[in-house]
């Protein structure tokens, strides 16, 4: 439906377009009517032989979520370096190995599938395509074929971060978090979180609790959903009402709704994947930071290398140390949050990149 | 006023449904159009109440030209219609339903309800209608609804008033009282278009009679031509309105009821500890106003209801526990009374439907395929047989007339050997051509030996049919009467005034 | 009593209006495209000045995209068996909603029906290790009967309490859905040494075996079609499905049993519903996962809708649909189309079709009644 959506929106946007006047782009003007490289204005280099391919898992590109931020990275290679893209939007979990297969045939040179439910028909088709890189978001291979990158990120380090700060800045000493589906790729923000607020305890000999998530025997809240609303907001409800004052949601679209709850019963937020003072701008208010994966940094440089040669089968770890992974700038609440945490944040940061700290 | 039709033509594609139809309604007269069903009388009627756009011709009113696009056109001009099924909202008070489409306020939106029920008081009063405005509507008999359709009209000051079949739904006596009505209406200044295809009816109250067929005007005579006359004008030919029939050869019973009770799902008991027997070789005639049990009395026979209580017997044998299935493999014929909604498929073709509870037999079916040529043979030999007016057996039924409709139910469930056979409204909404022929085939069966027990509500099909006559009223039985029994006694008991005449005449 | 001939066999008319309806909305995708590509509109931009440019570029994104479409979904033996590989389950599983709806049924629980049948079939398939053709045979039959048990719970609560099949079976959906995320939480569906809702692949020998390209399971829903036309048809349960779904007064009056059709029908409707999940499942090597049903369940009602609730209709109206699939995601990987635009039309030719009216006012045809009245008796309770 929100595919539709889209496409309604390409036909005002294009009516919009046609009532102002624009002015003619150099290629039109030389006369040259047929496919230019990329009409994107000016990149700072030029590879038109170069293609760089991706394919989304069944959440679409235009998720809000992992698939929106890897496809950022896509079009951010294509703006710096110049280079053609193909991509495909998947609609179900049985075509991923078509979709692959159809950009293989399309002369890609690196193909970025994103998300683990396409690890298995990534690796078959990196197998059956030697002279084709591939890179896969979220998902590592014990032992990858030559052409295949796993892209992945400690997301339990920022969540540490979210975790000392979110306890820090309750007053009733309870926090809460809560995920879609008990899956590693959720659990592991939660488990982050709920170590920072340990250290926070141990460090100011406190006591704030985490609701929602215990690492230890991995039990906890979840939406069993990522689409809806009503069950995130109904979770943080919850909380809210056992005494929680931060939310953290690890449940992409579901999570707006624990959101939602906080800015309705004056709680904080913290957000994941993405900046959402950026991608959920309407709750800025209440989010403390966001944990954010740099999933566009990971693509690009992945294309990066594949465009330079450089490409290897190594997994790629975004940690804080590499800026794969980071908290986003505390936006509207900087004045809130006492310049004593923040600190404290900071340096907490550098000793996990020193390996003074080790999360997860 | 003076309502004058000319030349009006109205096309369905190819289809011709009226045909250059001139008449003329003057003030006062009571105007009947006669004609069987599907001869174009509604269509005619629809035109001049603007739900149809004639294809050509003009409609005058006083001489002067009118064009119609909806019915508030037409009514607003002074045309009412009270149309063969009611246009009442059933929780709405009598007088609710008149105010509704011109609801009178006072300020502030309020309804002013007062003013609706004085103003349908009057009207009752004028014309001798006798409606409660506060009455609940789906709390009145039929005939009450009807009147209460009458005032809404008078209440939009309608001088022209056209009533479509309105004594379908009524019993003989309220049929006395809404020509009561009519008469007073006429007295009163307004015309009254009479659509009917009874011919009793038109003589009785009609001031001049316009027949029609197959689209065209066939011709418009004075009330005091005969019967016979105005049905040959209807029919295109000669037709015989009575029966021919020997006297009954009968024999044992078939069909023996006891004690049967019925309770519908509100809880009231529709069928009221009955008890009768249909013998082999006659026909048991069951007559009463509908909606008097005859109806649950007929399902809980075929198995399609089952008794609260009682026996019924079929050869001996009880089969008050089975279901239609079983019912009909014994050997009985059952003709439904609305047998659009139960007697045939009407997305079904001719030849599906002379099947339709067949197909099972080893001749049609070999348990998990269907023959389809024995199918299609039976189709040939039925349509030859019975004369059903069909382009050819692939015809979907609900492209049949209403007699040859009936045809195909009747078709199918004489081509088996009958014992019994149960006829609910054998011939409502058939054609007078078709009632004679239906009529002749159900003698025919009874003559072979059948127990027949036939259901109506039209005495004059009783009459025609009946060796016995059963008389239901409030579920029950209240008497069984020889066919030499006088109509208004008859008429009395359908109004379950009378049970102890019964004895003079009991058959 | 107007001038309706009342034909049992009138397709012609029918097979004009869906044709028209497919032309229809190719033009108003022609025009999505045109605002969708981004060449174009800059090129609106300065329409004033160089008019030309505007119209070359239009016509050369509808042609680019129209021509992926088509090479994407028929442009190769390759494109030919991805579309065939996609119609398949929409087939079957729109056969199922067909022959409920012939019985008087909207069948709106294909998806959950779906979602069973893979669930049984998939944990045939991944959890035993059973001899080639018999693992295939026995994760197929479970499929298809589990499948077929979610479809009959839904017939059997109608048949029973007259609980009405739209409500059962959107509810089934849910029951469905949920049923499968909780199990990929379990162990025993969960791959070894991982917590990703996400099973097993289906063991080699549970696959249907590929025969030119395309796996076996292609060759089977043409199989079912064909056998479907002849129940529906043919056979005397058959003629009491169509009764029932015709008239169901007249069918109980005439001796039927109408709960036990509207039990059966459902539990058939059910099974080529799991048919379709066992296509998708066991035609590739694929595991269980969350979104393993994707749309077929949905995309089946359209399927049916659009091939008038006849099995003729409803596989070709599947293979329209497998084509735009396939060639979508040609279009999409060669000329950058999104791949939202093959669902658009999709949308539009049944929006087209459920109204004939408007595509005869367009076209300016002749009303010959090719109207949408078999689905119109599909949504009777």
């Amino acid at each position: 439906m929100k595919k539709t959506a889209r496409v309604a929106a390409l036909v005002s946007i294009a009516a919009l377009t046609l009532a102002g006047c624009g002015d003619r782009g150099e290629t039109g003007a030389t006369g040259n009517n047929t496919e230019s490289a990329s009409s994107t204005p000016s990149p700072t280099q030029s590879n038109p032989d170069f293609k760089a391919c991706m394919v989304s898992d069944s959440g679409g590109f235009d998720d809000k979520s992992f698939n929106q931020t890897s496809h950022d990275g896509l079009e951010q290679a294509a703006q710096e370096f110049g280079i053609e893209t193909a991509e495909i939007e998947s609609q179900s979990d049985s075509e991923y190995a078509d979709n692959i297969n159809a950009l293989v045939q399309q002369d890609c040179n690196i193909i970025t599938t994103v998300g683990f439910l396409l690890g298995e028909a990534t690796e078959a088709a990196a197998k059956k395509n030697p002279d084709v890189d591939f890179s896969i978001v979220d998902f590592a291979y014990e032992k990858a074929p030559e052409n295949l990158k796993g892209l992945t990120f400690n997301t339990a380090e920022p969540s540490f971060l979210a975790g000392y700060l979110a306890a820090g800045m309750s007053e009733s000493g309870v926090v809460g978090t809560f995920g879609g589906l008990p899956i590693p790729t959720v659990t592991i923000f939660m488990t982050g979180f709920a170590q920072g607020v340990d250290q926070y305890n141990t460090d100011n000999d406190a006591d704030v609790q985490v609701i929602g998530w215990n690492p230890k025997t991995e039990e906890g809240s979840f939406t069993e959903d990522f689409e809806d609303k009503t069950k995130g907001q109904t979770i943080a409800e919850n909380m809210i009402q056992q005494g929680a004052d931060v939310i953290f949601p690890v449940a992409g679209p579901a999570g707006l709704g624990g959101l939602q709850a906080a800015q309705d019963n004056d709680a904080f937020g913290v957000w994941v994947d993405t900046d959402g003072c950026v991608s959920a701008a309407e709750y800025c208010d209440v989010l403390l930071t966001s944990v954010v994966k740099g999933m566009d940094v990971a693509v690009k440089d992945s294309i990066q290398a594949s465009l330079e040669d450089t490409f290897s089968n190594e997994v790629y770890v975004g940690t804080l140390e590499n800026e794969g992974v980071g908290i986003a700038p505390y936006h509207e609440l900087e004045q809130e949050i006492p310049q004593e945490l923040k600190d404290k944040v900071e340096e907490l940061k550098q000793q996990i990149i020193d390996g003074e700290i080790t999360v997860g | 006023m003076e309502l004058e039709i000319r030349g009006l033509t109205k096309r369905f594609g190819s289809f011709v449904a009226n045909d250059d139809i001139s008449l003329t309604i003057e003030p006062g007269e009571i105007h009947c159009l006669l004609g069987e069903n599907g001869a174009g009388k509604s269509t005619l009627m629809n035109m001049l109440y603007g739900l149809l756009d004639p294809t050509s011709g003009e409609i005058l009113l006083d001489g002067e030209p009118v064009h119609f696009t909806t019915p508030g056109d037409a009514i607003n001009a002074g045309i009412g219609m009270v149309h063969q099924h009611f246009m009442l909202v059933p929780v709405f008070t009598v007088a609710e339903n008149v105010m509704l489409g011109r609801e009178q306020t006072r300020g502030l939106g309020m309804l002013d309800r007062g003013k609706a029920a004085e103003l349908v008081r009057e009207l009752s009063a004028r014309y001798g209608l006798d409606v409660d405005p506060e009455a609940m509507v789906e709390d009145l008999p039929v005939g009450v609804q009807q009147r209460v359709e009458i005032i809404k009209a008078l209440a939009n000051e309608a001088q022209v008033l056209i009533l479509d079949e309105p004594t379908a739904v009524l019993t003989p006596q309220e049929i006395d009282e809404l020509m009561e009505i009519m008469r007073s209406l006429k007295e009163q200044g307004t015309s009254i278009v009479f659509i009917t295809h009874k011919l009793r009816e038109v003589k009785a109250i009609g001031d001049r009679i316009t027949v029609i067929r197959r689209g065209k005007v066939v011709g418009t005579t004075a009330p005091g031509a005969s019967e016979p006359e105005l049905a040959e004008m209807m029919v295109g030919r000669a037709v015989k309105l009575q029966v021919e029939k020997p006297e009954p050869t009968v024999g044992e019973p078939v069909l023996d009821v006891r004690n049967m009770t019925v309770i519908d799902a509100r809880g009231h008991t529709v069928v009221d500890d009955i008890s009768f027997q249909a013998r082999a070789g006659e026909v048991l005639g069951i007559a009463g106003v509908q909606g008097n049990g005859q109806t649950e009395l007929i399902k809980s026979l075929m198995g399609l209801v089952k008794p609260d209580a009682g026996q019924i017997l079929i050869d001996g044998k009880d089969v008050s526990k089975q279901g239609p299935r079983e019912t009909l493999e014994q050997g009985i014929g059952y003709i439904p009374e609305d047998r659009s909604h139960d007697g045939y498929v009407g997305g079904f073709t001719v030849r599906e439907n002379l099947v339709l509870d067949l197909y099972k037999h080893d001749e049609f079916s070999n348990g998990l395929a269907l023959r389809l040529d024995a199918i299609a043979d039976n189709a040939r030999e039925r349509i030859e047989e019975f004369d059903i007016r069909t382009e050819d057996m692939d015809s979907l039924v609900s492209s049949l007339s209403g007699g040859n409709q009936q045809k195909v139910v009747l078709a199918r469930e004489f081509s088996r050997p009958l014992k019994l056979l149960i006829a609910s409204q054998p011939t409502r909404g058939v054609d007078v051509g078709s009632i004679e022929f239906i009529h002749k085939r159900i003698i025919g069966e009874r003559d072979r030996g059948t127990a027949v027990v036939i259901v109506s509500t039209e005495l004059d099909e009783i009459y025609a049919l009946s060796d016995r006559i059963a008389v239901m009223y409030a579920g029950r039985i209240v008497g069984t009467v020889t066919p030499d029994t006088p109509r208004e006694e008859i008429g009395l008991m359908m109004a379950g005034a009378s049970t102890e005449q019964e004895g003079s005449h009991r058959g | 009593m107007a001038d309706d001939k009342g034909k049992a066999v009138s397709w012609l008319p029918t097979a004009k209006v869906t044709v028209a309806s497919i032309l229809l909305a190719l033009v108003v995708g022609a025009l999505l495209i045109v605002v969708s590509d981004r060449k174009v509109v800059e090129a609106a931009g300065y329409f004033f000045d160089y008019p030309w440019d505007f119209f070359v570029f239009a016509g050369e994104a509808i042609w680019d995209s129209y021509r992926a479409l088509a090479v994407g979904a028929a442009g190769s033996w390759n494109a030919v068996t991805q579309t065939l590989e996609r119609a398949a389950p929409l087939i079957c599983a729109g056969l199922g909603v067909s022959l409920a709806f012939r019985a008087g049924m909207f069948n709106i629980g294909a998806q959950g029906q779906l979602i069973v049948g893979a669930i049984c079939a998939g944990y045939i398939g991944f959890t035993y290790d059973l001899p080639i053709v018999v693992h295939l045979l026995v994760a197929a039959t479970a499929g298809i009967a589990g499948a077929a048990v979610w479809g009959g719970i839904a017939g059997l609560l109608k048949a029973q309490t007259g609980a009405h099949e739209v409500i059962t079976t959107i509810m089934l959906n849910y029951v469905a859905v949920s049923l499968l995320l909780y199990l990929l939480t379990k162990d025993a569906f969960q791959r070894e040494g991982s917590n990703n809702p996400r099973s097993e692949a289906a063991a080699d020998t549970a696959l249907f075996p590929e025969i030119f390209g395309f796996h076996a399971g292609v060759l089977v829903a043409f199989a079912v079609a064909f056998a479907v036309w002849w129940l529906l048809e043919r056979s005397t349960l058959g003629f009491e499905m169509r009764a029932v779904g015709a008239n169901a007064d007249a069918a109980r009056t005439a001796g039927m049993s109408v709960p036990k059709v509207y039990t059966l029908t459902m539990l058939v409707a059910g099974a080529l519903a799991g048919l379709a999940a066992v296509q998708q499942i066991l035609g590739h090597q694929d595991s269980l996962t969350a979104n393993v049903a994707g749309a077929i369940g949905f995309d089946a009602i359209t399927v049916a809708l659009l091939g008038r609730a006849t099995p003729l209709g409803t596989v070709l109206a599947g293979l329209l649909f497998g084509a735009l699939a396939s060639g979508g995601i040609q279009m999409q990987a060669g000329v950058g189309t999104p791949v939202s635009l093959t669902q658009v039309l999709q949308a539009l030719i049944v929006l087209f079709v459920a109204a004939p009216a408007l595509v005869r006012a367009v076209l300016r045809m002749r009303d010959t009644g090719g109207g949408a009245t078999v689905m119109a008796k599909g949504w009777g309770s």
